[in-house]
């Protein structure tokens, strides 16, 4: 910033775009594009990668719409288990960034409030009664992912949702319903047990575009309120009397946050079961490398994006032609990152 | 004179059970400095917070103007009182002139995030709490005097005729206690803003105010000019303290002085420095 009149906060830039004027974060601005170039690279060489290998020129041709021999390999077989493992990992980045702000939490995430328990049960339940298809399975668990998390507002909801009083309930029913898919693991059949062992872990097996259609629908739908999310999100960073004293209705933007999220995290858990560590993760990461004073919404999608994908990808690979849940993944690809990030970085941000 | 803005009637304020405030009357002077004063849990927190409608109340209600808060959308309020809470947490990591900004807030709108009327009260708000040159510095790393500065800019942003402020001096020292309420006192005086401060210290209450408000438990005692209020009197009946009231020696307000400390008892008294200091401004030492 040059010194003298302007008086822009550091690191900001002013835009003037029609009748307004914005204010840009430059840093956030960069990692944002950083993140989608490494993002680029990563699907690329996700899909290069698999039992045969296919080289990138061949890739990119696919992905122009060009024709090309390994159309069926890419195209078919490759591509739509891609599509949902980035609608996921973007879902539960943002979910994640939505989750912390609103619980003023670093550690809150759909894990904490409900939403994975909720998932997690109702799907065992489900499979230990019988219904094993991958086209209900994913609804049984949104339902159940809302479900916890209705029960979660319900018993935190006294004249407002207060922040620790929803992560102590959500804690709290996150280990009865915890209990709950342990009882139905070990009463029920050794070979549902074993699929919903895996299924609890998040995996992206056999995972395609009758699971990516409803979470991109979802996505889509949110958009509008995915934008205005992420500029509310900076009034909350305050404590609610200071936000409040500047006229920021906190109490229905930490509802609006909290629905947000938990509608994002169900999803993406119905989709591909709770990978939610990423959810915890990405946006650590995210606000670590943009250094805004709050957590960057987009950034944590992207983020949360390339984490499953480069997990993925790995999960795929590491112990071919055995495919791993990629929940095994996510957490060795983004902790030591963020752990890293921490000691190098421990002076600003994340203190709380 | 303008008529008074901000205003209480047949205010009772309650956390749970336990009632603090119970059928309060009050008018907040317009384009005065009023101070709030009395013994801790005496109430006069919490009836800061419930005119900044950070707390609703049990029955009756604050009027700006005249209209109920609770019938005020939140982002008009905010363009009309300023408040200021005992310990504001800033965002992580967020620079001064940053939160400077953050005071923008009730005037714009997401498509006018920084126009030219923002940025000219943000610089003034920063020049006149000669917080300028600390701009680009993190708030986490200031002192306690500069960040009470940096907050203080924060709500001047907000360009509101009512500033509430909460225990503004708390955690400072001396100095810096005198430097935030000179500045409060020049605001005041030169911007004609109402302020309404809660104070512990009952002589820098009466250095500052115009209009002072002792309370206990709830209910106000006295209130007027420091001069006519703050006596020996006053302060037993609302402090439990004894002492004796002589005036300022720079000012000629009002100023409280404890009677003598504990002694040994049989220890001659009349020695120590403290009493022999009151002795030769005031005649009458307490009985």
């Amino acid at each position: 910033m040059s010194a003298g009149r302007t008086v822009l906060p550091a690191g900001y830039s002013r835009l003037r775009a029609g009748g307004g004027t914005f204010l840009l974060h430059r840093r956030s601005i960069c990692v944002a594009t950083a993140l989608s170039v490494l993002l680029a690279a990563a699907v690329v060489a996700y899909l290069c990668v698999g039992e045969s290998f296919v080289a990138p020129a061949e890739v990119v041709r696919v992905l122009l719409g060009r024709p090309s021999p390994d159309e069926f390999v890419v195209g078919t077989l490759r591509m739509p288990r891609l599509v949902t493992g980035l609608l996921v990992g973007a879902a539960f980045g943002a979910a994640g960034a939505l989750i912390q702000t609103m619980a003023r939490n670093p550690l809150a995430s759909p894990d904490v409030i409900g939403v994975s328990h909720g998932a997690g049960a109702a799907t065992v339940a489900a499979m230990t009664f019988g219904i094993t298809s991958y086209t209900a399975l994913p609804y049984v668990s949104v339902a159940g992912g809302l479900a916890a998390a209705l029960l979660v507002y319900v018993f935190a909801w006294r004249k407002g949702l207060d922040a620790s009083r929803f992560v102590l309930i959500g804690i709290g029913i996150s280990v009865a319903l915890g209990s709950l898919t342990q009882l139905f693991l070990t009463k029920g059949d050794y070979l549902v047990a074993q699929q919903a062992k895996v299924w609890l872990t998040g995996t992206l097996n056999g995972r395609g575009y009758d699971q990516a259609a409803p979470l991109a629908t979802a996505l889509l739908l949110l958009t509008p309120a995915l934008l205005w999310a992420a500029r509310a999100q900076r009034g909350m960073s305050f404590d609610d009397d200071t936000a409040t004293a500047l006229g920021i209705r906190v109490g229905r933007i930490r509802l609006g946050l909290a629905t947000l999220g938990v509608v994002l995290a169900s999803v993406a858990t119905g989709a591909a079961g709770p990978v939610d560590f990423v959810a915890l993760l990405a946006p650590q990461i995210a606000r670590r490398l943009t250094r805004t004073a709050h957590t960057p919404l987009l950034c944590s999608a992207l983020m949360g994006a390339l984490i499953v994908v480069v997990a993925d990808l790995l999960a795929r690979k590491l112990l071919s032609p055995i495919e791993l849940p990629v929940g095994v993944l996510t957490a060795a690809v983004g902790a030591p990152y963020l752990m890293w990030l921490i000691r190098t970085r421990s002076r600003t941000g994340g203190t709380a | 004179m303008t008529a008074n803005r901000l205003a209480a009637k047949g205010l009772t304020l309650a956390y749970e059970d336990r009632t603090v405030v119970d059928g309060l009357d009050l008018e907040i002077p317009h384009g005065k400095v009023t101070v709030i004063v009395g013994p801790n849990a005496c109430g006069k927190s919490t009836l800061l917070r419930a005119l900044g409608r950070l707390l609703k109340p049990r029955s009756g209600a604050v009027l700006l103007d005249g209209t109920e808060l609770s019938r005020i959308p939140s982002r008009q309020i905010a363009r009309a009182i300023g408040l200021l809470p005992q310990t504001p947490v800033p965002p992580e990591g967020i620079t001064v002139a940053d939160l400077v900004s953050r005071g923008r807030q009730p005037h714009q709108k997401w498509w006018q995030q920084w126009s030219d009327a923002d940025e000219k009260v943000i610089v003034e708000a920063m020049e006149r709490t000669a917080t300028a040159e600390l701009a680009e510095r993190l708030v986490d790393e200031l002192s306690g005097g500069q960040r009470q500065r940096v907050w203080i800019a924060m709500a001047l942003a907000q360009e509101t005729d009512v500033l509430l402020l909460d225990e503004p001096t708390t955690y400072l020292d001396i100095a810096h206690q005198v430097e935030v309420l000179d500045l409060v006192r020049q605001l005041n005086l030169e911007r004609g803003r109402t302020v309404v401060a809660v104070l512990h210290d009952l002589n820098q209450a009466a250095r500052y105010a115009d209009h002072l408000i002792a309370m206990k438990a709830g209910r106000i005692v006295a209130q007027g000019a420091p001069g006519d209020v703050v006596t020996a009197d006053l302060v037993r009946e609302v402090f439990g303290l004894a002492s004796v009231v002589v005036p300022d020696p720079v000012t000629g307000d009002p100023l409280v002085v404890p009677g003598a400390p504990w002694q040994r008892p049989g220890q001659p008294s009349g020695d120590t420095a403290a009493t022999g200091a009151v002795g030769e401004t005031a005649d009458a030492p307490t009985e």
